[in-house]
């Protein structure tokens, strides 16, 4: 027999109702000997608290307790369904829902999602430059002569 | 006083009515079900000055949450669960903040331990030795983890089955089986640990 398996049984009964198995085991292994006579010691101190005389209500307990019965209010349907689905789980629920609608409610730029200032100042314009453009038919030799002032027809008050 | 048992009919009349906000059918389950409760709480948190308070706040639960009850299981096993439930609560609660007392054995702990671990544990101990052996388990079950304890509780105090525990704690039987087993077993290396002083 497996040591642990011998000791769910030692637990469960008593040394009178031990098979012969178990006694055999406990015969050779010296750890589940010791396990049996700890749990004996413990077995006897559980009996002797359950022996001890429990606490009672005292006289008129349930009457003082339905007079008190206002200051806590009527049954309650929210109170009753929390208790019945558990309170962690509304309250991780309550959670979740909550951060989804935040993530939900944030506009697409600000100053959670958008660019850093750094970002913004560090970066270029990007131009897509298009050498035989119809509309440009010119070469453009940097990105600044595409600055609006710098366009053709802007400077000198002629526009294609 | 033990009040008179109520037929189940009229255990169930009551509970309606309390499910409708009647404070006096309410009363009449708290009369039935008042001794139950104290003795669950006692021996959960072993603690008797503070039983009547702790009852009556689970009362006071019961009756705001009361109309959750559906009728499946019995009423008994219901009201065990909330109050099962505020004793976790109280227990984790009083964990956090509280300072162990009983972090020694007494050497007439050690003593009888030791004697009754030389004598084979012989099931007849006298009753100074039973006194000794209460108080030393009473000392490991408050060590012991919240969980431990309260399934400690309802098996060796409460004497309940593993299927009522598993009811009360909404486990399966199997579940409760492997947690009696390893509360047990942790309960037995506190004890070795306490015996080497530590």
């Amino acid at each position: 027999m497996r040591c642990e398996a011998v000791r769910e049984i030692i637990e469960e009964v008593g040394p009178e109702e031990m098979t012969g198995g178990v006694r055999e085991h406990l015969l050779k292994c010296a750890d589940c000997a010791a396990y049996a006579r700890d749990w004996r010691l413990v077995h006897s101190g559980f009996q002797g608290l359950r022996e001890e005389a429990v606490s009672e209500a005292t006289i008129g307990f349930a009457a003082r307790l339905v007079r008190r019965l206002d200051e806590v209010g009527a049954p309650s349907p929210g109170d009753a369904f929390l208790e019945q689905v558990g309170r962690r789980f509304v309250y991780v629920t309550l959670l979740v829902t909550f951060a989804l609608l935040l993530a939900l409610a944030l506009p697409p730029s600000g100053p959670l999602r958008g660019p850093t200032v750094s970002e913004l100042l560090s970066t270029e314009p990007e131009v897509a430059v298009a050498v035989n453009d119809p509309v440009f038919p010119y070469e453009l030799s940097t990105a600044s002569e595409l600055a609006p002032d710098s366009a053709p027809g802007v400077k000198d008050g002629t526009q294609r | 006083m033990q009040s008179p048992q109520p037929s189940a009919a009229q255990e169930t009349a009551w509970i309606r009515r309390a499910q409708a906000g009647d404070r006096e059918a309410f009363g009449q389950l708290v009369e039935r079900y008042q001794k139950r409760v104290f003795a669950l709480v006692f021996h959960l948190l072993y603690r008797r000055d503070e039983v009547e308070d702790i009852a009556q706040e689970i009362f006071f639960k019961v009756f705001r949450t009361i109309g959750s009850y559906n009728h499946r299981a019995s009423f008994g096993t219901w009201l065990n669960r909330v109050a099962v439930n505020h004793c976790y609560d109280y227990l984790r609660r009083i964990r956090a903040s509280r300072v162990s007392y009983f972090g020694e054995l007494t050497d007439e702990q050690r003593h009888q331990l030791e004697s009754g671990t030389e004598s084979g544990g012989a099931s007849g101990f006298n009753a100074e030795r039973r006194i000794v052996l209460r108080d030393l388990v009473a000392k490991l079950l408050d060590r012991a983890p919240a969980d431990d304890r309260v399934v400690l509780a309802l098996k060796e105090l409460q004497d309940l089955s593993v299927e009522e525990i598993a009811d009360t704690l909404k486990l399966k039987p199997s579940t409760v089986k492997v947690r009696l087993h390893r509360a047990r077993k942790r309960m037995l290396e506190d004890l070795k640990s306490l015996q080497r002083g530590r």
